[in-house]
């Protein structure tokens, strides 16, 4: 045996496919993360059409191009493509170079016999041949190329074929070896080329090696890992985070979370050298300006004022004048801070999801509902406080104001489009108001506008008629999307409202991986996912697709009960092909653990839609936690005729109930911990 | 015997070497790096000027062409301490407070390893704060270590609450003048009303003080209105 017998690839058969198969490695996954769908949702959303251009308009185009270009991974692109024409050049290179194969050694085919001859087929074939090719029947054809040694050794490997098919010892060779004279020496190949081993060229394959490993690797390791310590869990900066957390207070408001927002380093990195300071005063004197349905032409009330002057110049400064005077619409007179102002709005956006997510961890409902508004009011570029009217394209500050009179609190979209269309009209249109054609518009937008309204709100354990303690209960929203300003709206059908159970044997729907409510009447419901339109926010320089929020508070003691539950996508059409709403019913479903003890329990649920200022829901809904003995009684009535029942009913049910018996008052916070018992209860109750 | 090819034997050992050694210098430079990093964290409370006054107080400096230090009362030291317990308190609400958010958001990843360091720096201060609060009350009066944090809880939560009180007074001005400005606007609504009878006001809104509204369609907006005009 012959092992040290290498071979280089000196013929480059095996090299290019070697490169190919490490090239395609790379370039397969990629190229599936460039072509797949982009879950971006304002490719495929519905937007909400309108013709209106706030000012600025082409700004605002500006950067939502600029943040599309960024989206359209540039460098992924040009590595697939890369990738692919070597994979093709390997090809082609395969395809091109001879292939050595070594041939299988095949009797029949050197005689020239079918696989299924006899042995005396072949015997016969053999003579027939030997007779033919004999060294001393044939003369060498020079034509043919043929040397008495070919003549000999082709009539050499007849009769071996021969041998091999009659012969027993030499078949037996064959068999074993695949070769009718034993075993044969076999070479290992190298699928590298030669150069890369011949004298000279080691030092440079080393040097290659080496920056491999002893710098791209540990470069490309350092780069993953400090990029993933230098992000926070909500795609900000660890540090702006941290800041974020130093500025949270209990009873922080909408205009402290602006001035929280404004410690973000994100800022500072879009407020370069000399973007930090120019033009600082200029901005400053006009959002202090005397404002028209606020003091302060930015919206900011006296205390953020102070907060916004006690800063030290700089980045942090710009930054909040800036974002105030998004807020407040106001007016620059230049074009590199107009161009600044609807900069700031998106990385605020960023950072206030990673301050409503502190403020979730903290569990006060203040801070939390403050931060939902503040993205509210960064979305719509309104102020805090402001009217919701203003969300309406060609509202100006004073136009709501005169709208809304000499009121105290502001109207709501839904009742000022909810009033008789003349008074609203004549409300609304006149000197110094908006004309005929800009109330028309802001008409058809109101009137598209994804307003959830909540029809019914109620709390459930799926195949159960009790919650008993420690169970997995479901609150289920029952809602229609109405639009402010909606004519003809149908009476609420009763059985909508209804959240009826899955079959028993459909365990998809149990199990919750397909949300999909089904109906009494009309159970196969088309499962497609829909979306609500994108947020109609024209000043704001992303495209962002709505979420609504549920949760639940405790009101007595001001903190959060059960964390938000988000919904971005519906199951049913919100809008038909003519753009109409259907006013289906929607069902939205958030599961939670019920409390361990037995009682009635009052939470607010919120729902809030996180685009839209005025739009959120806040309603008392009540959970009734039953004893478990109760539920256990009503089963009994019902004479148990499915035994998957209790498999599939809560399952803290059966071990609860010991444990509440004996020890009623006692608050166990640990529901799991007697897991143990469940399966010796379970027996002795049937 | 073999005839040992030293030279060539020493090829793996100074891979390894080079390996190792740079491994080593490394993780040193990383360790150094991170503990100045971590000695140049900002603290997490602002300086506490609370202290800062006690112990001037404590530690007088004769002034100029005096000898004898100004003897400071009794009383005002203890003012002083008791002050300084006041702002301590409100130290150890923030702490205990952010305490569970911070190592949730920690573990989740919203925020960094930093704030965590200063934060646990932060309470083994505020430990030692207490402690020394404590000796220097218990060395101003016997056992008044044992109560100066209960009458500092106190007012604290007075000042809280006093604090909150004004904000609420602060407002009742502009609540009077708007009032004032509508009952102007509402009389003279009703003397206009009076002077014409006859023609009948198409005003739907003057009637709907803290009524709830049914909007005229039927989309069941419910809104409770006060003072539409």
């Amino acid at each position: 045996m012959s092992g040290t017998d290498y071979s280089y690839d000196e013929q480059g058969q095996f090299f290019p496919v070697f490169i190919a198969t490490v090239v395609g490695l790379v370039t397969i996954p990629l190229t599936y993360s460039v072509l797949k769908p982009s879950s971006d949702p304002g490719a495929t959303a519905p937007r909400i059409k309108t013709d209106y251009r706030p000012e600025h308009a082409d700004l605002i185009d500006i950067q939502r191009k600029a943040q599309k270009k960024k989206e359209r991974k540039l460098k992924r692109i040009i590595t697939v493509i890369a990738g692919w024409a070597t994979m093709a050049f390997m090809a082609y290179l395969i395809y091109v170079t001879a292939r050595t194969v070594p041939k299988l050694w095949n009797p029949y085919d050197i005689l020239g016999i079918s696989d299924s001859a006899t042995e005396k087929e072949i015997k016969s074939h053999y003579k027939r041949m030997s007779l033919k090719f004999h060294p001393d029947k044939v003369r060498p054809d020079a034509s043919k190329n043929q040397t008495i040694e070919s003549l000999n050794d082709y009539f050499v490997e007849l009769t071996k074929a021969y041998k091999a098919l009659t012969d027993e010892e030499i078949r037996n060779n064959y068999i074993q070896f695949g070769h009718p004279d034993g075993k044969q020496s076999f070479s290992i190949g190298i699928a590298l080329p030669k150069f890369i081993v011949t004298d000279g060229n080691g030092k440079y394959v080393i040097l290659v090696y080496a920056a491999l490993l002893g710098v791209l690797l540990p470069y490309l390791v350092g780069s993953w890992w400090y990029g993933t310590q230098r992000m926070s869990k909500e795609k900000v900066l660890i540090e702006s985070a941290n800041n974020l957390f130093r500025e949270y207070e209990e009873g922080i408001q909408e205009g402290g979370i602006v001035s929280a927002l404004s410690t973000g380093l994100e800022f500072q990195k879009a407020l370069k050298g000399d973007k930090a300071e120019s033009g600082l005063g200029k901005l400053e004197s006009r959002i202090l300006a005397e404002g028209v349905s606020s003091p302060l032409a930015g919206g900011l009330s006296v205390k953020d004022r102070t907060v916004l002057e006690d800063l030290d110049g700089g980045a942090q400064r710009k930054a909040l004048g800036l974002l105030w005077a998004y807020f407040g619409r106001v007016e620059l007179d230049d074009p590199a801070l107009n161009q600044a102002k609807f900069e700031v709005a998106p990385i605020a956006h960023a950072l206030n999801t990673s301050f409503t997510a502190i403020a979730l961890a903290f569990g006060t409902t203040a801070p939390i509902l403050s931060s939902y508004l503040t993205c509210q009011n960064l979305l719509q570029a309104l102020p805090p406080g402001a009217s919701p009217l203003l969300q309406l394209p060609s509202i100006t500050p004073a136009i709501a104001k005169a709208i809304e009179g000499d009121s105290r609190t502001h109207l709501s979209l839904q009742y000022y489009m909810g009033l008789p269309e003349a008074y609203r009209k004549k409300l609304s249109v006149g000197k110094g108001l908006l004309t005929e054609v800009e109330y028309q518009t802001a008409m058809s937008v109101a009137k598209q506008l994804p307003r959830l309204q909540v029809e019914k709100a109620f709390f459930k354990v799926t195949g159960e008629k009790f919650i008993i303690p420690s169970s997995l209960v479901s609150l289920v929203v029952k809602g229609r999307f109405i639009p402010p300003g909606s004519q003809n709206v149908p009476e609420v059908n009763e059985l909508d409202l209804e959240d009826v159970d899955p079959d028993e044997d459909d365990l998809d729907a149990i199990l919750g991986r397909k949300k999909k409510a089904v109906k009494g009447e009309k159970a196969p419901e088309e499962d497609k996912i829909v979306q609500p339109p994108l947020a109609f926010a024209p000043y704001f320089a992303r495209d962002y697709s709505p979420r609504w929020h549920v949760f639940l508070t405790d009101s007595k003691q001001g903190k959060i009960a059960v964390p938000p539950f988000t919904f971005t996508t519906f199951d049913k059409p919100i809008y038909d092909e003519s753009g109409k709403p259907t006013f289906n019913m929607q069902t939205l479903k958030a599961q939670f653990q019920a409390p361990p003890q037995a009682g009635h329990y009052t939470f607010v649920m919120h729902l809030i839609c996180d685009s839209y200022v005025g739009f959120d829901t806040k309603m008392e809904v009540t959970l009734i936690v039953d004893e478990p003995s109760k539920a256990e009684e009503i089963e009994a009535e019902d004479d148990i005729s499915e035994p998957d029942e209790d498999r599939r009913a809560p399952p803290a049910k059966k071990k609860k109930k010991q444990a509440e018996e004996s020890s009623d008052e006692e608050s166990n916070t640990e529901e799991e911990a007697d897991d143990t018992s469940d399966t010796n209860t379970d027996t002795d109750e049937e | 015997m073999f005839g040992v090819d030293w030279w060539g034997l020493s090829v793996p050992f100074a891979y390894i070497g080079v390996l190792i050694g740079s491994l080593i210098t490394f993780s040193n430079f990383y360790r150094k790096r991170r503990a100045a990093k971590s000695a140049n964290l900002a603290p997490w409370f602002p300086p506490h000027m609370q202290r800062n006054i006690y112990l001037s107080l404590l530690h007088l400096d004769p002034e100029e062409g005096q000898e004898k230090t100004p003897a400071v009362p009794e009383s005002v030291i203890r003012a002083a301490l008791l002050r300084r317990a006041v702002e301590d308190i409100h130290r150890i609400i923030q702490i205990r407070s952010a305490k569970q958010a911070c190592s949730t958001l920690l573990q989740r990843g919203s925020v960094g390893d930093d704030l965590w360091q200063r934060f646990l720096r932060a309470e083994k201060e505020m430990e030692e704060e207490l402690r020394d609060v404590v000796t220097e009350a218990n060395a101003l009066t016997p056992n008044w270590g044992q109560t100066i944090f209960q009458s500092a809880n106190e007012i604290a939560a007075g000042t809280l609450l006093r604090k909150k009180l004004e904000d609420i007074q602060a407002q009742a001005p502009t609540e009077k003048e708007w009032w004032e400005k509508r009952r102007a606007s509402i009389q003279s609504d009703f003397m206009k009303e009076l002077d014409a009878p006859a023609t009948a006001t198409g005003k739907s809104g003057t009637d709907d003080d803290a009524v709830l509204v049914e909007s005229a369609n039927g989309t069941g907006s419910i809104r409770k209105k006060k003072g539409k005009n």
